[in-house]
């Protein structure tokens, strides 16, 4: 997904099947605008973090102990 | 006899006057319990209280002391427990529907480290349900409020805990820090509260908001305070699996030591940017408290930190949609309207956002550890807004432009808790309309002792955290 992509109820439809998470058509509509701007964010600090000068840095998922 | 009266006493004060037999655990406690009674209508801060137990605890307390026995500077003191932390026997909801009738059969470690202490818990208190929000409007178990204007919210996700330490309800209560669920509301009502380094303190039989950024941690009136509380439950658990080995400092003998020739960093274009005005002159203002004590300030580039709110968000809505994952199958319907929005939305993220946002963290981690080759602390406000009212969604921070309140309020708060450093948040002032306002000090890893140094330190010569809403 790209953020120039504009997330609409059918990308929230087709992301539904791919969780396997049975959401009615009401609240899939509810969640578009919403998700639009968290993808939209989201998508932007995937392209900064995808930059070369970036590419050695490790996720953090434990702290070290110092 | 007591001196004073037993709810205005802070826990150092409170425990000195219970060691000498000037006031008894069972004053003390009818005194809380008495105020829970008359204020908690109102407020709404705690889930439950544990008042018989309460009153058993503090008749054994009081014996205890009349046969010479002390267990230490929490014997005999009242203290509030956020209601998403094990209390062996007393139902721990978590703030929800869900958990509404979950009684555990074991203490979280930071309630057993607390019971053994000789401390006394008062109550469970109000939460935002599950953690997973910053206002504490709980469609389960009521609306908790700002005691220094119950028309506005007390932030969250820890409102109970804060609302209970400003209401003089208990003297002291532990809290949960993901994001900024301790340090938020110790801002909005005018208390003390620290996030510690992750790992630092016991996150085990806590229910759990984002395994990488959960921690528990205090939250009082003064900075003393929080310390004899953070002493106690500080340390390695072999039960947490992300439990540190780093030994526990002296952190009272911290306090004693001055800020003279401490280096105070502020962020360019971010640390005193995007706020209220109130916000940004009373942080202004601590500021040149610190300067006047001895700090030297100094202004630091941090190129990565904008994107921190997008990291933020994206980590606390994938984790908890993990967690959550099969109550949101089964019982969607229990969740209150916000957070099973946002649960459904942490579903819908890609792998590559959330591994994105983790290596964000370790981006913005160097750029800290390089940062504090400079300075000794960062400063920034706790938020950029003062209390806003019970309910609203949107928050006006500059001119009339109107913004979401969980990315507004994640400011400032989000950006330790990705990069893995503890955080203080302490009153420094108040707006126009009577309402608090906190600055942050963020510290190097391991390092709460220079973070209650310096608050300890601005304590001594400042007053804000000696005043008391009119309830």
């Amino acid at each position: 997904m790209k953020s120039d992509d504009p997330v609409t109820n059918e990308t929230v439809e087709r992301l539904c099947a791919q969780a396997d998470l049975p959401l009615g058509p009401e609240r899939r509509t509810r969640l578009v605008p919403m998700l639009a701007g968290l993808i939209a964010a989201a998508n932007e600090l995937s392209r900064k973090m995808a930059a070369a000068a970036h590419q050695s840095i490790l996720p953090i998922l434990r702290f070290p102990e110092r | 006899m007591a001196q004073g009266d037993p709810l205005d006493l802070t826990i150092i004060e409170a425990a000195a006057q219970l060691e000498g037999r000037r006031l008894s655990p069972v004053e003390l406690t009818e005194a809380m319990l008495q105020r829970i009674a008359k204020v908690d209508k109102q407020i709404r801060a705690y889930i439950t209280v544990c008042d018989a137990q309460a009153r058993e605890v503090a008749r054994a307390a009081e014996r205890m002391i009349q046969a010479g026995y002390c267990l230490g500077p929490l014997h005999g003191i009242p203290v509030a427990l956020k209601d998403n932390i094990y209390t062996r026997g007393v139902r721990t909801t978590a703030g929800s529907k869900i958990l509404s009738d979950y009684v555990p059969s074991e203490d979280a470690t930071v309630a057993a480290r607390l019971k053994r202490a000789g401390a006394i818990i008062v109550g469970k208190t109000n939460m935002h349900e599950f953690a997973w929000g910053g206002t504490t409007d709980n469609p389960h178990h009521g609306t908790c409020r700002n005691p220094w204007n119950p028309e506005r919210f007390p932030a969250g996700s820890s409102g109970g805990s804060g609302a209970a330490v400003a209401a003089r309800t208990c003297l002291g209560a532990l809290g949960t820090d993901t994001g900024g669920s301790i340090r938020l509301p110790s801002s909005v009502n005018g208390i003390v509260g620290i996030r510690p380094t992750i790992g630092r303190v016991s996150n085990y039989n806590v229910v759990p908001l984002a395994w990488t950024m959960d921690t528990v941690s205090p939250m009082t009136r003064t900075v003393e305070d929080c310390v004899v509380m953070f002493e106690v439950i500080a340390g390695y658990d072999p039960f947490d699996e992300h439990s540190a080995q780093v030994p526990v400092a002296d952190y009272r003998g911290e306090l004693g030591r001055s800020v003279h020739g401490l280096r105070v960093g502020l962020i360019r274009d971010y640390s005193l940017t995007h706020v209220q005005k109130a916000v940004g002159d009373a942080v202004r203002a601590a500021l040149k408290t610190l300067e006047g004590l001895g700090a030297r300030i100094e202004e630091i580039a941090m190129p990565s930190i904008h994107g921190n709110i997008s990291a933020q968000l994206t980590i606390e809505s994938c984790e908890p949609s993990a967690y959550h994952q099969q109550w949101l199958r089964t019982r969607a319907a229990d969740y209150g309207e916000d957070v099973r929005t946002l649960l459904e939305l942490g579903e819908m993220y890609l792998a590559t956002h959330y591994i994105q946002a983790q290596r964000y963290r370790s981006l913005l981690r160097k750029e800290f550890l390089e940062g504090f080759k400079r300075v000794d602390v960062f400063v920034t406000p706790t938020l950029p807004f003062t209390a806003t009212p019970c309910g609203a969604t949107e928050v006006v921070i500059e001119g009339n432009r109107k913004e979401d309140m969980l990315s507004a309020i994640m400011q400032f708060t989000g950006v330790p808790s990705l990069a893995g450093l503890p955080a203080l948040s302490l009153p420094v002032g108040f707006d126009p309309d009577g309402l608090p306002v906190g600055m942050q000090v963020i510290g190097r890893p391991f390092d709460e002792g220079t973070l209650f140094r310096v608050g300890h330190a601005y304590q001594q010569v400042t007053d804000w955290h000696t005043r008391s809403p009119r309830l």
